[in-house]
């Protein structure tokens, strides 16, 4: 599904990315660790298509395609999901009119009529439901002053409408408590099937509880300096990064 | 006789009309109509099916050209062009010299300067004061109408026949100068609803005219009243009997056709004692390279216990990228407020090269309230500026400004706003919310407001912000799978939206339309 | 103002109109009365400076003031009489001014700051009390000519007779002059129906990735507090009265100069008793 070979990306002059390999396979729960600056959230912009970041190096294809030289929106249309950590907010304009314009984009990207407004308005009722989300945060502007919780719950929302092939998730757990936690994650292993692949990128253990991973990536960096089992994860938990970044700078 | 080229570009929904009227009570929730009416959905779940099937379908009908024949008369300005235009439309003498003694006024000033705009200096001798389009006999049924003319009303969606009865709006189509046709007259008649052109209403209800014309905007107010009290060839009159309510929404639509012309229109509107009216106006103009004036007055007198709603969606002919043609819109507009009486001006400003243009609210009695939403977009070589005058006279009045400024390309965008607490304005109140919004580095957006207060009980706010559109926003949009532009339409919409949900619903529809229309091309 | 004179007299008198500040002064200067002043802060110094207008004077004085680069200013104006003042400032990269301008007498005080190097700082705080016939104004013209710069301004006015305040603030920002932050406040407040407060905050904006904003209140004091304080035990015109000093309070702390920050707080008590 998503092929990364050695890629490099760097923001104002400065490397951050310095040569990452990922392969994600449909089915596939990834989870991305790393202490803070070793590049998480630059590799989720990068794929995403932020065009802050250039790309220097290296190479992405997404289901064969050159996802590198696609548009932000067209990676989108294709099944690429980003959720953000710091969700945006949009004064005035509605969550329902929103998720209405990307649905039916996503659609006419893959060729398909556009949703009337009585199957949107069942989608929407259906899929807010997984992540407990008020039907009354749907009619609002799209996160105007929803609390940090409500905020990644949107995200999750969101996914669930849009429906993608690979969703990443950057930090969707900071910010939230527990209770608000296990509905995130809840919501994003409900939507996990064998044909869409999840990233989740985090700094704690706790996530995987709910999400369970079946490869664990550790970045430093700007590279991938170790990956593992699920098992890893916990000993990360345990042991801290240390361990690991002894060997790789003896390396 | 001149022939005259009509290019009509705006429409109304005639579909979303009707369901305008059965709805209306949903119809505050659909703000965001163009990108689709979820939020109407959302609020109503009883009556879902029914609806649907309406709601799938919106569609907007484009240009089409029409030929008619006007009149008119030469070029230039003198006593004798303002005495033969009101010979040529029958007028009382007192009429007569009342244009004559503006006309004097006139001749004695000069064109403001003091609003932030570059105005190149014009020729008032190089203008068309007066062009109809040829008109049968007067009286005559609507059938006597000028069969063209109708096929273009037919065409522009403006519903001048039975649709009406469905949609619940009379229309009052100026077309250049004069008047077409009153709509609707004999239903609002029953109530004792008058409205009608001012040439009519000069020749059936000379008194009331009398009575009002001029005594919320006088001639000697300022250069461009002045001209219009002089040489205006028609415009709207209504008049609202004591404790009516008008039981459907009343319209005008202004057009610019022949060449070299300017319009004057006047509009007058009077609600009586407990009376209630809302009023809707529109503007179109062809392209045309030359500039051309627009010098209209609109004056509202509103009685105690009476409400009115102004709504205006101007989308005049803006001018080219380079800022080549587009009209001149220098308006003046003001409505009185007596006792408990509450005056609400709603404008969506999408057009014109250069707006001059201040709707204002004289709260003279108590308790009286005025309001004022705007959206004021401009484009590329576009100039606003444009506001509101509260004056707050009476005890216990109220007063609210919204303003949203959309600057993009190289245009300049301008608030100007003045709040007057008078010294007997016991605990008078206002609020003024004024946001600016700029699209691109080589715009302007400006805001002048002025606070002059009198009386120590008074509150009056006023906040001021401005904002971009920012690159996280559209990459949060564009992660969602939307255009750049759909982003930005989406943005802008949302940020119009609080003034966009005042209007009348098919004018919400109209606006935002326009307002993506005129950002086109204007980011990426 | 016995009490003025004594904070002022240990302070360096500039005599001769003009004044060049080359380090870093310790000790504030103060200028009385003067007919005009030209003042330099060179690269990296920084002083204290207090001006004084004890009496009225018919020509307008017309006050100069360069900041070079990193050089720092803290400035306090008080009116005692109406005297016209006409101030410009330039400020290279990385200076910063801090103005505190006082009327307790109707003057016309005119402050125009052209922030002409990146970094460079303004913050202004105003305070006209004005009582009787008297006029007072303050007029501000604040100028981004390039990016990266910071203004604020909190302008009070208290008008008490028959006197009129009136506030004319323009925050203008160049073509180019992106990521200006600039915010401006004007808050008012009449105690008599026969006085007048008239104002105008401007903005007039040409870049588009900017922080802008201003606000501007005429109004009555909140009752609440009122009642909460009678609550407690004072009466309302003390309540009144000490709402009023605090609103005054907000703007005299910004003086910078800790001894004279009381005397002013006296003089202005001094002054609301008149109003």
């Amino acid at each position: 599904m998503l092929s990364v070979k050695n890629l490099h990306a760097s923001v104002d002059g400065k490397e951050i990315l310095r040569g990452i390999d990922l392969e994600v396979r449909a089915g596939e729960v990834h989870a991305i660790m790393g202490p803070n600056g070793s590049g998480k959230s630059t590799l989720a912009s990068v794929l995403a298509g932020n065009e802050k970041f250039t790309v220097t190096e290296g190479s992405a294809t997404f289901f064969g395609k050159d996802l590198l030289s696609m548009s932000i929106e067209d990676r989108a249309r294709a099944g690429l999901f980003l959720g953000f950590q710091y969700p945006v907010e949009i004064p005035g304009v509605t969550m329902a009119n929103f998720m209405k314009l990307a649905v039916n984009e996503q659609r006419k990207y893959r060729g398909e009529e556009p949703l009337t407004a009585a199957e949107f308005l069942r989608l929407m009722r259906e899929k807010s439901a997984i992540v407990e989300l008020s039907s009354k945060l749907t009619s609002r502007a799209v996160n105007e002053g929803f609390s940090g919780g409500e905020k990644k719950k949107n995200e999750i929302f969101q996914m669930a409408m849009l429906d993608p092939k690979l969703a990443i998730l950057d930090e969707t757990d900071s910010g939230l408590d527990i209770d608000a936690l296990r509905i995130v994650a809840t919501g994003v292993t409900k939507l996990h099937t064998p044909e869409n692949a999840t990233v989740v990128i985090t700094h704690y253990q706790r996530l995987l509880d709910y999400i369970v991973p079946d490869v664990v990536h550790v970045l430093y960096k700007g590279r991938i300096i170790h990956t593992g089992d699920k098992t890893l994860a916990l000993r990360l938990e345990k042991e801290g990064y240390d361990w690991l970044i002894n060997a790789y700078e003896e390396r | 006789m001149a022939k005259l080229l009509i290019e009509i570009r705006i429409l109304v929904a005639s579909k979303i009309l009707r369901l305008g009227k059965k709805c209306k009570q949903v119809c505050f929730f659909a703000l965001d109509f163009t990108y689709l009416c979820t939020i109407i959905l959302l609020e109503m779940a009883e009556n879902e099916k029914e609806l649907l099937e309406t709601l799938q379908e919106q569609e907007y009908k484009y240009g089409f050209t029409t030929d008619i024949e006007t009149e008119t008369i030469g070029k230039g300005l003198s006593e004798e062009v303002v005495r033969l235009i009101s010979a040529k439309k029958g007028e009382p003498d007192w009429m007569t010299e009342r244009r004559v003694a503006a006309y004097r006024h006139w001749l004695t000033l000069t064109p403001p300067t003091w609003a932030h705009l570059d105005i190149p200096a014009i020729d008032f001798q190089d203008i068309i004061y007066y062009a109809a389009p040829k008109q049968p006999k007067k009286g005559g049924s609507f059938d006597d109408i000028d069969p063209e003319l109708k096929r273009t009303f037919d065409k522009l969606g403006i519903p001048l026949e039975e649709q009406l009865a469905l949609s619940g709006v009379a229309v009052d189509a100026v077309m250049d100068s004069v008047s077409v046709k009153t709509t609707f007259k004999k239903t609002l008649s029953e109530k004792g609803i008058i409205f009608c052109s001012i040439s009519e209403a000069l020749r059936d209800h000379p008194d009331l005219v009398k009575k009002y014309l001029g005594s919320v905007v006088p001639y000697t107010d300022n250069f461009y009243a002045a001209l219009n009290a002089a040489v205006f060839s028609d415009g709207s009159f209504c008049y609202i009997p004591k404790g009516v309510r008008c039981p459907m929404e009343l319209s005008t639509y202004f057009r610019i056709n022949a060449a070299g012309t300017g319009q004057f229109e006047r509009t007058l509107i009077v609600a009586d004692e407990g009376a209630y009216v809302s009023y809707l106006e529109g503007c179109t103009a062809p392209r045309r390279d030359e500039n051309q004036l627009h010098a209209a007055v609109v004056e509202i007198v509103v009685e105690r216990d009476a409400e009115v709603k102004y709504s205006t969606v101007q989308n005049w002919y803006p001018g080219d990228k380079e800022g080549r043609g587009g009209v001149y819109n220098f308006v003046t507009k003001r409505g009185i407020c007596r006792e408990n009486a509450r005056l609400s001006w709603t404008q969506v400003e999408t057009g014109s090269a250069i707006t001059w243009k201040y709707p204002s609210c004289i709260l003279a009695g108590d308790r009286s309230v005025g309001e004022f939403y705007s959206v004021a977009m401009t484009n590329n070589r576009q100039q606003a500026d444009t506001g509101t005058k509260m004056i707050h006279i009476g005890r216990d009045t109220r007063s609210r400004i919204v303003s949203k400024g959309i600057s993009a390309g190289c245009s300049q965008n301008a608030y100007r706003g003045l709040v007057r607490v008078a010294k007997g304005a016991e605990n008078a109140r206002n609020f003024s919310q004024c946001d600016s919004l700029l699209i691109g580095d080589r715009c302007g957006a400006h805001t002048f407001p002025e606070l002059d207060v009198r009386n120590r009980s008074a509150i009056v706010e006023h906040e001021a912000t401005t904002s971009k559109i920012s690159d996280d926003q559209l990459f949060y949009c564009n992660q969602r799978g939307l255009s750049t532009e759909d982003a930005v339409g989406l943005i802008v919409n949302g940020y119009a939206r609080e003034v966009l949900a005042k209007l009348p619903m098919e004018f919400a529809v109209e606006a935002q339309k326009l307002l993506a229309l005129q950002l086109e091309g204007s980011v990426g | 103002m016995n009490g003025l004179d004594d904070s002022i007299r240990s302070f360096r008198r500039i005599e001769e109109g003009r004044l060049r500040i080359e380090r870093e002064e310790s000790a504030p200067f103060v200028a009385v009365d003067p007919a005009g002043l030209e003042i330099e802060v060179a690269a990296d110094a920084a002083a204290r400076l207090v001006i004084v207008h004890r009496e009225a004077a018919d020509t307008p004085v017309n006050v100069r003031i360069r900041l070079q680069e990193k050089a720092r200013l803290t400035l306090t104006e008080v009116f005692l009489a109406p005297a016209t003042v006409e101030m410009n400032l330039k400020q290279a990269a990385h200076s910063a001014s801090r103005i505190t301008t006082l009327q307790l007498a109707g003057a016309d005080a005119a402050y125009r700051t052209e922030l002409d190097g990146g970094q460079a700082e303004s913050v202004l705080h105003g305070l006209f009390l004005v009582g009787g016939n008297e006029h007072g104004s303050v007029r501000l013209h604040t100028a981004h000519n390039v990016a990266d710069c910071r203004s604020e301004s909190l302008v009070k006015g208290v008008a008490g007779g028959t006197a009129t305040g009136r506030f004319e603030g323009l925050v203008y920002v160049a073509p180019d002059a992106q990521r200006t932050d600039a915010q401006q406040q004007s808050r008012n407040v009449l105690l008599s129906d026969t006085a007048r407060i008239d104002t105008l905050p401007q903005l007039e904006i040409y870049a588009d990735d900017v922080k802008c904003s201003h606000g501007a209140t005429v109004g009555r004091m909140d009752d609440e507090a009122i009642l909460y304080m009678r609550q407690r035990g004072l009466s309302e015109a003390a309540a009144r009265r000490l709402q009023l000093e605090g609103f005054a309070a907000d703007v005299v702390r910004h003086c910078g100069i800790e001894p004279l920050c009381e005397t002013l707080m006296e003089a202005v008590a001094e002054k609301m008793n008149e109003l």
